[in-house]
């Protein structure tokens, strides 16, 4: 059992509150060989200064800019190092500093969250934070293989060469713990893939059944090809300035919170501790489990819960004064490079009890509209798509939901999704059955990024003021 | 295919400087190869090609966690993560487990050298702290809970990797 000292769960104080005033985005492909990564950065930078109805010229905007945060996941998928100075050069943005940053699935959130700091600080009044990914200079399964460099080199990677086996055999323990139909996993690959129809950046949008995901053929038992994400390509931006800045350029900035967790690489290391009580959970509220737990060998955060998770949330949470979550988030972007990662995460920030997250997914409480009720569902997730049906381009992908939910809370989603010549842009045309994803009058909503099997998780959340 | 798990590999080449192994990595021919060490680790490896699981120990009676009577660390580390001082090794004797998860693989990433399908199973072992991640031999069906026993890959069989680290139904 291991247990933190009161200097380890000291809640991040910036010095000056951050803000978030737009966002840009590439579509993502599978393969995307009309574009470098550098023209397709610039695609993102270009709606990032362009279309967000700042209120000065994009050009003095990039003039506002004083420090770069680059979210770059694998060099050995770009088969080059310092893609950042390439980017940045290409942006023309030499010679202001830059940092790239990365911590695996989890680089998009970092970014993000560095950025955030460099403002936070007074080390910038205005940063930029940009993230892409290449995964298509090699065939399919040599990127799986790259991707399970992820995992222990010595103990793991050669025990599949394949990241959905590692996240496979949690599902498998978390299904057997609390008991999961597996048509719950399913329910997520439809709903997601399905909110991605409506998104002119989706890779792989799709109006699948349940039945579909489950006859799918099998990855890594019990994972089924429906339940996993794909190799992408793409970028993603935002932009992130101080408090005078951002009423200077935006008539609706979006105040950010966010903060970082993380856990051992490999799963079976990660010894057991007392769970985390987040500001709506009482110690009380574990006692079934913690015998279940007993009854049957289980351990938390064990194979079912993911701690950095928790821990990002229980930070962000007290930063940014969330006293309950699903009363206080109206949206939130899991990181469903899985379905079960999706699920698993509704428990560890706290949206329903640990052992509840297969109840929390059939309440219906994670769609727009509850279909059970047709009411309102009360904390739609993954409203862009997802992981599953919009984008996995690694670095980009924290800073894409972030993007999503400042435009769900600037109340853009219709704007960005809705327009026919944004679905011309990406040589698509809008389908005649789109949908309006708008959460009606949102005020708060969170993005988790997240590596590994929840080696890195940053938690960002974005309020409306 | 027969019923019993199968390995599509060759041994890799190892150097041994000082009782420790370098294993080669060849990406690229030998000119492209990777030499990466196993360092203080070494033991654990060189162990499973001698048919002995070696795990390390804190023994330290000043750590607040172990109080010097800690759990067995499988994978081993030199180090202990919770006073920082150097820990001991001990094999683990019969080592017979649980399988606490698993996963079929039905497909793996490029170079995989275990032959698909197979169960990578997560195992639980007797006075070891943490789970040990790695593959059955057997393939009919399994359930968690499920009695394992270690095997080795040795001698001339041996890969000097993790995969020289395999269970059996017990």
């Amino acid at each position: 059992m291991i247990e933190f000292k009161p200097g380890n769960l000291r809640v991040p104080r910036w010095t000056r509150p951050v803000y978030m005033v737009a966002a840009g985005t590439s579509d993502f492909r599978k393969r995307y060989p009309e574009k470098k990564i550098e023209e397709l950065s610039m695609m993102a930078f270009r709606m990032l200064v362009e279309e967000n109805g700042l209120k000065i010229d994009p050009l003095e905007v990039k003039g506002l800019i004083n420090f770069a945060c680059y979210g770059e996941f694998a060099d050995h998928f770009q088969d080059q190092l310092l893609c950042e100075a390439k980017v940045h050069d290409y942006l023309g943005l030499d010679l202001l500093p830059n940092v790239g940053i990365k911590t695996g699935g989890a680089t998009g959130g970092s970014a993000l969250l560095m950025g955030a700091t460099t403002v936070a600080s007074g080390m910038a009044d205005c940063a930029l934070v940009l993230g892409w990914e290449r995964m298509d200079e090699v065939k399919t399964w040599t990127g799986n293989y790259y991707i399970a460099s992820a995992a222990c080199k010595d103990f793991e990677t050669r025990l599949a060469r394949n990241y959905a086996s590692y996240y496979a055999s949690m599902a498998r323990r978390f299904q057997e713990m609390y008991g999961v139909d597996e048509r719950v996993r399913a329910e997520i690959a439809v709903k997601n893939r399905g909110y991605a129809c409506h998104s002119p950046f989706a890779q792989q949008p799709g109006r699948h059944t349940v039945e579909e995901v489950l006859k799918g053929e099998v990855v890594s038992d019990p994972l089924r090809f429906l339940e996993c994400c794909a190799m992408s390509v793409g970028s993603s931006a935002v932009l992130l300035c101080s408090e005078s800045l951002a009423s200077r350029l935006s008539d609706r900035p979006v105040r950010i919170y966010a903060a970082g967790g993380s856990h051992t690489l490999r799963t079976g290391d990660r010894r057991p501790m007392r769970i985390l009580l987040l500001p709506n959970e009482k110690e009380t509220d574990y006692r079934g489990l913690y015998k279940d737990m007993e009854k049957q060998d289980g351990r938390w955060p064990g194979f079912e819960s993911f701690g950095a998770t928790r821990f990002a949330a229980y930070m962000a949470y007290h930063m940014a004064g969330i006293g309950n979550p699903i009363e206080d988030l109206d949206l939130i972007e899991t990181h469903d490079a899985f379905t079960i990662s999706d699920l698993q995460t509704y428990g560890d920030v706290g949206l329903t009890l640990y052992g509840r997250e297969q109840e929390y997914v059939t309440s219906g409480d994670c769609y727009l509209a509850n279909p059970k009720t047709g009411k309102p569902g009360r904390c739609p997730a993954n409203l862009s798509g997802g992981l599953l049906g919009t984008m996995h381009a690694v670095g980009a992908t924290g800073i894409f939901q972030a993007g999503e939910v400042l435009w769900q809370l600037q109340g853009k989603y219709d704007k960005f999704h809705g327009d026919p010549e944004i679905w011309k842009r990406y040589g698509k045309t809008r389908p005649k059955d789109w949908q309006s994803l708008q959460v009606k009058d949102p005020r708060r909503g969170m993005a988790i990024s997240h590596a590994g099997v929840g080696s890195h998780v940053v938690c960002t959340i974005l309020e409306k003021v | 295919m027969n019923d019993r798990v199968q390995l599509k590999t060759a041994p890799s080449k190892i150097t041994v400087t000082d009782d420790v192994w370098v294993l080669h990595f060849p990406r690229f021919g030998e000119e492209g190869t990777h030499f990466h060490t196993y360092g203080m680790l070494t033991p654990y490896f060189k162990g499973l090609t001698e048919g002995r699981l070696m795990a390390t120990l804190c023994a330290n009676r000043g750590c607040p966690i172990s109080k010097g009577r800690g759990e067995k660390w499988l994978p081993p580390r030199a180090d202990c993560p919770d006073c920082h001082q150097p820990m001991v090794w001990q094999e683990v004797v019969n080592p017979i487990g649980t399988i606490y998860t698993y996963t079929y693989v039905e497909r793996g990433g490029t170079g995989l050298e275990i032959e698909c399908p197979y169960y990578q199973i997560d195992v639980k072992m007797e006075g070891v702290g943490t789970i040990v991640k790695s593959y059955l031999l057997d393939r009919k069906p399994i359930r968690i809970g499920d009695k394992v026993r270690a095997r080795f890959r040795t001698g001339k069989e041996a890969t000097h990797t993790c995969l020289d680290l395999c269970f059996e139904l017990a």
